[in-house]
Parts: C-alpha cells; sequence; structure tokens
C-alpha cells in the first residue's frame, strides 16, 4: 500500500524492535526447514519401505514360479534346490515384513506425529501477524489523533484509540513472547525425539540381516555351492554359452 | 564262388591246380595292387594336405585371419589323425601275411576320428568355396594366390585354390573304394575278409554320417537365424507359392485336430519337445522375475534417505545417516552390478538361445504337415514330385537333428539355470554379510546397544509415549494462541443490545462478531462486524460444534462459531488476579477445546521433568530435564489438570503438566542432549 500518500495504517514508530523480530524470524526459519525435512525424511522413509517389501515379493515370486513349473516333477536335484530357495525366500519375506512393521511403527509413525504439530505451529505465527497488523493500524490510528489540533472531540476520539489500542498492543505481545518462548523448545525437541527412532532403525536393519545371513549361509551349504570369485562365475557363464553355441540348432546371434 | 571261378578258368586252360592257382595268385597280386594303391595315395595325400596348411596357408598372409580359418578349417586336425594312419598303415607292411586283416582293423579303429575330424571340414567346406569364388573374382588377388600355388604345389596347376581345398573331401569318400577294391580281391574264405568286409561298410557308414551332418547344418543355419528382413524382403517373400504352402498346412493340421487324418505320432519327439516348453517356460518366467526384482531394487536405491539433514549433530541419527549412505553407495550398489552381470545377463543370453530350436521344431512341423499331404498324395497318385521329395528329406533332416541335438540342449540349459540359480543366492549370502557387518558396526556405537532386542523394544515404546504426549502438549500450545480479543468500538444500539442481552443472560454468554457473516440458510443469520450476541447452544442439532445457535436479542439462528468471540464488558477477576497464568486464562476463553486433556500424572508419585521449564511468576517453579521432582497436586487450585503443583529443589510451584514424565524409565536419558 506504498502508493496512498497518507499510511495511515503504518505506525511512524518501529513498534517490533528490529532484533526481535530477527530472532522471531531465525527461530521460525528453522522450524520451517525442520518441517520441509520431516516431511520430506517421512516421505522418502515410506518409498524405502515399500520398494523394501515390493523386493522381497518378487524375490518370493522367482521361487514360487519355479516350484510350479513341471520340470520339478521330472528332475529331483532342481526340485530339491527349488524347494529349499522357496522356503528360504518365504522365511525371509516375513522377517522382511516385521522388519518394516517395525520401522513404521517406531520411525515413520512418529515422523507423522512430529510433521503435526506443524499446521498449529504455522497458524499460531499466523494469529501473530494478524495481531501484529492490528497492533500496527490502531497505533498508526493514536498517532494520527496525535498529531492533530488537541480540540475537544479529538481528545475524546484520541482517548478512545488509545483505549482500542491497549489490548491489542498486550494481545500482540503476549502472542509474540509466547511463541518466542515455544519455538526454540520445539525445535529443541527434535534432539530427544528422534534419536530412539533412528536408534530402532539401525537395531532392525541388525535383526534383518542376521536372520538373512544365517538363512542365506545355510542355504548355500545345501546347495553345495562352491566359493567362486566373480571372475570364475563370468568364466562359468561364458563356457555354458560356447557349449549351447556350439550345437546346430542354437542360432548365433 | 572263388571255386567256381577256378573251375571256369581251370576249363579253359585244362590243368586244374594250375588255374586255380593262377588265379588266386592273380587275385592276390590285384589285392597286393590294391594294397600298394591305398599306401601311395595316402603317403601323396598328406604330403599335399602338409603343403597346404603350413607353405600355402603361412603366404596367404593378405587374407584377413577369419577367411583363412574358413578357407582351412580344421586340417591341422586332419594331418594329425592322417599322420597316424600312415605311419600305423606302413607298419602292417612288414607282417606280410596278416597285412590285410591288420589294414582292416586299422580302418575299424579309426572309423570313429576319422568321421569326428572329417565331418567337420566338410560342413564348412561350402563357405570355403564361397569365398575362393570371391576371391576369383578379383584380378589382381587371384593372381596372387595363383601364384603362390604355382609355387608350392605344381602339380595343381591352374586349378586352384578350390582344387586343393577339395582333397580331404575326395580322400574320406576314397576309402570305401579302395577298401573295397581290396575286398574283391580277398578270398571269402579267407580270414581276413570278415574283418575287411566290416571295416568296408563302417568307412561307407562314415561317409553317410558325413552327408547327414552337412545337411543339418545347413537345414538348421536355413532355420535358426533370426531373419531381420526389411518390409520390402517381407513381402517379395509373401509369393502364391508361400501363401498355398501355408494355407496347405493349415488344413492339415486342421484335418489332424479333427481326426481326419492319422498324426504322425512320435512320442520321443513329443517327449523331448515338452520338456524344451517347460525349460524355455522357466527360462522365460524366471528373466521377467528377476527383472521385476532389480526394478524394484532401482526404485530402493533411489530413496536417498541419507540425504536428510534434521540438524542434529550427533548420536544415532548420525549414526544411521552415515550407516545409509555406505550401504547405498557401495553394499547395494555392488549387489545391483554383481546381479546384473552375473545373473541377468547370462538369463538374457539364455533366452536369446531359446530362439534358434524354436524356430526349428516350428518349422518340422510345417514340415511333417507337408510331408503327410505328400503321403496321402503318394497313396492316391503312386508318384511324387522332386520337391515333395525334398519336403521329405527337410522334414527328416530336421526331425533327426532335433531328435540328436535337443536332450543336450535342455540338459545345458538346465545346468545352467542351476548355476544362476546358485549365483543368485551366493550374492544375497555376501549381501547379508556385508550390511551386517557394516550395520552392526553402528550398533556398536549406540547408547542402547547393550540390551537386548525384546528389551530394546519396550523402552523405545515407552519413550515415544512420552514424547507423543509431549508433542501434543506443543501442539495444544500452539494452537491456544488466540485470534485477537478486541473488544470492537459498539453502534450505540448494539451497546443497548448487549446490555439487554448481559441482564438476560450474563457475561459469561456474551459474544462480539468478529467480521460479516452473511447467513445462506433458513436459519442462519446475517450480522454485522462488532454485534453482540449471546450463545444458546455451543452446536447445532447435527452435533456440529463448528455452528452456534445464537440470540441477537431480536433474532435466533445459527452462526459460525470460528467467527465469534468472547466479548468481555468489564475485565475479569481472572485477569486481576495476575497476568502469571495467561494460558490459563486464554485457555478458559476459546471455545471449549475438543482435544484430550494432557497426561495426567498421579499424586505423589516419583516423577522427573522431560523438558525445562522457565517459571514467569512466584506462582511458578523452574524445571531443569531429567530433574526429579515431586508431584503434589496434579492440577492447580481451580481443578485444571493442566497444571501440577510439584515440589523440586525445595520449592514449590505450579508447572505445565505436559512437561513431566513417569518414573522409572530413566527418560531421554542417552538420548537428550547434555544440556
Amino acid at each position: 500500500m506504498s502508493w496512498i500518500p497518507f499510511k495511515i495504517t503504518q505506525p511512524k514508530k518501529q513498534i517490533v524492535p528490529k532484533t526481535v523480530e530477527r530472532d522471531f524470524e531465525r527461530e521460525y526459519g528453522k522450524l520451517q526447514q525442520l518441517e520441509e525435512q520431516t516431511r520430506r525424511l517421512q516421505k522418502d522413509m515410506k518409498k524405502s519401505a515399500d520398494a523394501d517389501l515390493a523386493m522381497s515379493k518378487s524375490a518370493v515370486k522367482i521361487s514360487l514360479d519355479l516350484l510350479s513349473n513341471p520340470l520339478c516333477e521330472q528332475d529331483q536335484d532342481f526340485l530339491n534346490m527349488v524347494t529349499a530357495l522357496d522356503t528360504a525366500m518365504k522365511r525371509m519375506d516375513a522377517f522382511n515384513q516385521e522388519k518394516v512393521n517395525q520401522i513404521q511403527k517406531t520411525v515413520i509413525e512418529p515422523l507423522k506425529k512430529f510433521g503435526s504439530v506443524f499446521p498449529s505451529l504455522n497458524m499460531a505465527v499466523k494469529r501473530r501477524e494478524q495481531a501484529l497488523q492490528d497492533y500496527r493500524r490502531l497505533q498508526a490510528k493514536v498517532e494520527k489523533y496525535e498529531e492533530k489540533e488537541k480540540t475537544g472531540p479529538v481528545l475524546a476520539k484520541l482517548h478512545q484509540a488509545r483505549e482500542e489500542l491497549r489490548p491489542v498492543r498486550e494481545d500482540f505481545e503476549a502472542k509474540n513472547k509466547q511463541l518466542l518462548d515455544e519455538m526454540p523448545r520445539f525445535y529443541g525437541s527434535r534432539l530427544g525425539y528422534f534419536q530412539p527412532s533412528f536408534e530402532s532403525l539401525i537395531r532392525a536393519q541388525v535383526v534383518y540381516y542376521s536372520e538373512m545371513h544365517k538363512i542365506f549361509g545355510d542355504l548355500t551349504q545345501q546347495l553345495d555351492q562352491p566359493g567362486h570369485s566373480d571372475e570364475q562365475r563370468e568364466q562359468e557363464n561364458e563356457a555354458k554359452l560356447s557349449e549351447l553355441r556350439a550345437l546346430s540348432i542354437v542360432a548365433d546371434d | 564262388m572263388a571255386s567256381r571261378g577256378g573251375d571256369e578258368l581251370s576249363s579253359r586252360s585244362g590243368s586244374p591246380d594250375k588255374e586255380g592257382g593262377v588265379s588266386e595268385d592273380r587275385s592276390l597280386l590285384h589285392q597286393r595292387l590294391a594294397v600298394k594303391e591305398l599306401m601311395d595315395t595316402e603317403v601323396t595325400y598328406l604330403h599335399v594336405l602338409q603343403l597346404c596348411a603350413s607353405d600355402i596357408r603361412s603366404r596367404l598372409q593378405q587374407l584377413p585371419q577369419g577367411d583363412v580359418d574358413i578357407l582351412f578349417s580344421n586340417i591341422d586336425d586332419i594331418i594329425k589323425v592322417n599322420g597316424r594312419l600312415l605311419h600305423d598303415l606302413q607298419e602292417t607292411a612288414s607282417k606280410e601275411e596278416e597285412q590285410v586283416s591288420l589294414i582292416g582293423n586299422l580302418f575299424l579303429e579309426f572309423q570313429e576320428e576319422l568321421e569326428q575330424v572329417y565331418k567337420v571340414y566338410c560342413a564348412s567346406y561350402e563357405q570355403a568355396l564361397q569365398l575362393v569364388e570371391a576371391y576369383r573374382k578379383e584380378p589382381e588377388l587371384q593372381q596372387e594366390i595363383q601364384g603362390i600355388i604355382e609355387a608350392v604345389v605344381p602339380q595343381a596347376g591352374s586349378s586352384g585354390l578350390g582344387f586343393l581345398l577339395v582333397t580331404p573331401l575326395q580322400r574320406i569318400t576314397k576309402y570305401p573304394l579302395l577298401l573295397q577294391k581290396i575286398l574283391e580281391n580277398t578270398p571269402p574264405d579267407d580270414s581276413a575278409y570278415p574283418v575287411l568286409q566290416r571295416a568296408t561298410s563302417a568307412l561307407q557308414d562314415v561317409n553317410a554320417n558325413i552327408n547327414e551332418y552337412k545337411m543339418r547344418k545347413e537345414v538348421a543355419s536355413k532355420y535358426t537365424r533370426v531373419q531381420h528382413l526389411s518390409l520390402r524382403e517381407r513381402l517379395a517373400r509373401i509369393n502364391t507359392h508361400s501363401f498355398s504352402k501355408k494355407t496347405t498346412r493349415l488344413s492339415q493340421l486342421l484335418k489332424q485336430e479333427a481326426g481326419l487324418v492319422p498324426r504322425t505320432e512320435d512320442k520321443e519327439f513329443d517327449d523331448l519337445e515338452e520338456r524344451f516348453q517347460w525349460v524355455t517356460l522357466c527360462v522365460t518366467e524366471l528373466r521377467s522375475n528377476v527383472a521385476a526384482y532389480l526394478d524394484n531394487l532401482e526404485v530402493f536405491l533411489g530413496c536417498r534417505l541419507h540425504e536428510c539433514n534434521l540438524d542434529i549433530p550427533g548420536g544415532p541419527v548420525v549414526q544411521y545417516c552415515n550407516l545409509a549412505r555406505d550401504l547405498q553407495l557401495e553394499a547395494f550398489l555392488k549387489f545391483k552390478q554383481r546381479l546384473e552381470g552375473l545373473v541377468w545377463q547370462p538369463l538374457c543370453s539364455l533366452a536369446r538361445a531359446l530362439v534358434g530350436p524354436r524356430n526349428l521344431i516350428k518349422k518340422r512341423l510345417d514340415k511333417l504337415l507337408d510331408f503327410e499331404r505328400v503321403e496321402e498324395k503318394l497313396l492316391e497318385v503312386g508318384s511324387m514330385t522332386y520337391e515333395e521329395e525334398a519336403t521329405r528329406h527337410t522334414y527328416q533332416a530336421l526331425n533327426s537333428l532335433l531328435v540328436a541335438e535337443l536332450p543336450q540342449f535342455n540338459e545345458l540349459v538346465m545346468q545352467w539355470l542351476g548355476q544362476i540359480l546358485r549365483t543368485f543366492v551366493a550374492l544375497q549370502g555376501d549381501l547379508a554379510k556385508q550390511v551386517l557387518q557394516r550395520a552392526e558396526g553402528s550398533m556398536a556405537q549406540l547408547p542402547h546397544h547393550h540390551l537386548s532386542e525384546p528389551a530394546f523394544r519396550k523402552l523405545v515404546e515407552d519413550e515415544l509415549g512420552q514424547t507423543s504426549n509431549q508433542l501434543r502438549s506443543f501442539q495444544e500450545t500452539f494452537e491456544k494462541v488466540p485470534p485477537p480479543p478486541t473488544t470492537q468500538p459498539l453502534r450505540p444500539e448494539s451497546e443497548r443490545q448487549g446490555q439487554a442481552l448481559l441482564s438476560r443472560y450474563g457475561p459469561g454468554k456474551l459474544y462480539q462478531v468478529t467480521s460479516n457473516i452473511s447467513g445462506t440458510g433458513t436459519l442462519e443469520l446475517t450480522l454485522l462486524r462488532g454485534q453482540i450476541v449471546a450463545l444458546l447452544q455451543n452446536k447445532d442439532t447435527k452435533g456440529n460444534s463448528g455452528r452456534w445457535l445464537v440470540d441477537t436479542g431480536g433474532q435466533r439462528g445459527y452462526v459460525s462459531a470460528g467467527k465469534l468471540q468472547p466479548y468481555r464488558t468489564v475485565p475479569s477477576e481472572e485477569e486481576l488476579r495476575g497476568q502469571a497464568r495467561p494460558h490459563e486464562d486464554s485457555r478458559r476463553l476459546t471455545p471449549e477445546p475438543t482435544r484430550a486433556p494432557v497426561l495426567s500424572v498421579p499424586t505423589m508419585t516419583q516423577v522427573v521433568a522431560a523438558y525445562p521449564f522457565v517459571a514467569r511468576s512466584s506462582h511458578e517453579v523452574s524445571l531443569q530435564a531429567g530433574q526429579p521432582v515431586t508431584v503434589l497436586e496434579a492440577q492447580d487450585k481451580k481443578g485444571n489438570p493442566e497444571w501440577s503443583l510439584v515440589e523440586v529443589n525445595g520449592q514449590r510451584g505450579y508447572v505445565p503438566s505436559g512437561f513431566l514424565a513417569r518414573a522409572p524409565s530413566p527418560a531421554p536419558w542417552g538420548w537428550s542432549p547434555p544440556s
């Protein structure tokens, strides 16, 4: 509204000291960043958990489809291998589900709860802003009357204006103080709040991967597997491919 | 037979013994000559081969290595085998009496090797011939080649490279003929006869097999090639001939299905084909399942959890971010790469290898249908055309090729599948080991690493319960920042109205309109900013607490509760009692809160402060986080449970109940900042 020559709504004196305003903005700014980070983290966690579940499900499908192939009826060795694989995959899937549940409970839910405070905070900040506007407006009004010639009616209006201003000013100051007190506290609470969640997250990984290590260790033994290096495996693959290609019925691609 | 021959001769010459002897001698002579021919030609043959393989080949440097390989194929192997054959043949020369039977045995011994080695050469001869023709078209190159040949093998003359390269083919077909010649001149009662006979038919078999092999290879390469044809080429292919072929096949198939024509049952082939189908299914399904797995892994890797920044300098949060980053950038990435290289790629190669046999099987069926029709026609007409004969041969070639090689194919694929699955398992195992190692490292640095899992879970549950209460109190605190409580200047009527309502309803029930309300329903009021109304009901008939029933003094109706604020005609007593509890007052004056009350702390229980609190008046007392307090009363003088009277450090005062935590769990122990 800077084009209006008479800035009726803007008071002359700076009603809120610059330092206070700066402090407020700094604290609120930090909280706004925290809000963004927690929201993003929550979304990423959910996405990661979903992908994790999907991966496990597709692993189960691998062994399930193998098991339902008629080759299993003809080939005992194949059947044994595929059955062992299937058992392992199903067990891993169960453990994975448990892991994701634990993460849901101890990380994603708390993140959500933390995030749900922000709307109320933002509303409170808006209300403070509203109060500030009202304060400014009434302050300007008082100043306007103060500058006029002190006639009777003017004095009466001045008095009334001052009466109006007082509760508004007090209200703003109360709000301002409240928020200036509470915001740092809320920001600080994140320290104590998130540590348990993340500790739980790490532990959930340890629990799951110990199981996985055990199960696949057993499976490796069962399938009578030599511990090949990657180069050896590549060579084996090449060898098999050459053997296949040596057959006339296989096309050279 | 020999005796008859002898009789004939004897009748001509007169004296029986002498004539029989002469004919015998003649046979023996022919036999010896035949044997000598065999030996001498073998020597020459080997010599020519060696010249080709060493002198000529090494001088053909201007040709690309690939061409040279095709031209000379496995000539080195042939030289080895024939070298040994010659050597053994020459050894038999010393054992005159048994020479012929030794030769017979020798060929029987070498039968297998000869077949193996010559079939390869013969199969690639066609291609070599094509190359030779191609060279002939380039005059310069041709001249050079000719020059080399004339220098090394003068007797080749102007016939060229083709002449030299065909010698192995000629030789292998000569063996049965040479042996036959020796056989013809051997008396049947000779001990060598049976051996020779077997050897001769063995070499005949060798030639038949070589031909069969060659034909199979040709047929295979014709039909297995994945044909990348342009559209024009495809259109050119569709001529009436091929079209009629296809319709004929279809009708034949339908006739079969309808039982009008007996289907050529071939149980062996059907079993093979069935297994092939299952193997194909296995490979195809596994491939697409692994693809899905890799896709999900990709998504999983895309979640960059370690990039979150909660501005927390240490502790489990930082531990986790480090762990997540390491796992993503190392362990999981490596896992994905290994999966792609050692599981996915081979599966793709396997899938591609299936194409050839699949095409051949299909072609065989097509040819079979053609063949059956031809047989039908044969029954009707009694003869078949050349083309129809060819169909039969093609079908038979395809059939025997598939029957010969499909079992091996199926077996190889199954073996490879087994290998791939084992690799998959190994990769998972490696991933688990890596991740576990790293995660255990992180865990060792956590504050509660010594706790068992169940104990830890209980601890976390309790802790989260408390902190969630804390959060709720924060939320309530923020929500209780009230809208501006300005008393707006009243218009005279409003003031009078206000007074009337005041006397009728009492001060607690008066509200002022904060902004203009325009009612839209029949029971809704239109009010102006600043008007005073009295509250009749703080919810509507449906229980909606956002709509209030109010009395303006003149009208009654519903208005939105959000546009009303309490109207204070006189400063309330609570206000006068001191600014010490602004929270309390604000709480009382705002519309009835619909939220559940905060945690109430039981009286006289050992409790700790979960959070620091600064007292703002003499009624309150300050708290430090973690400080044990004694709760004297779980509510204030007015019965409000949001405040608790506690004693701490010898002092008494009120503190917000939400700032207290239940004992005995050592609450933010290990998790709170050291302050």
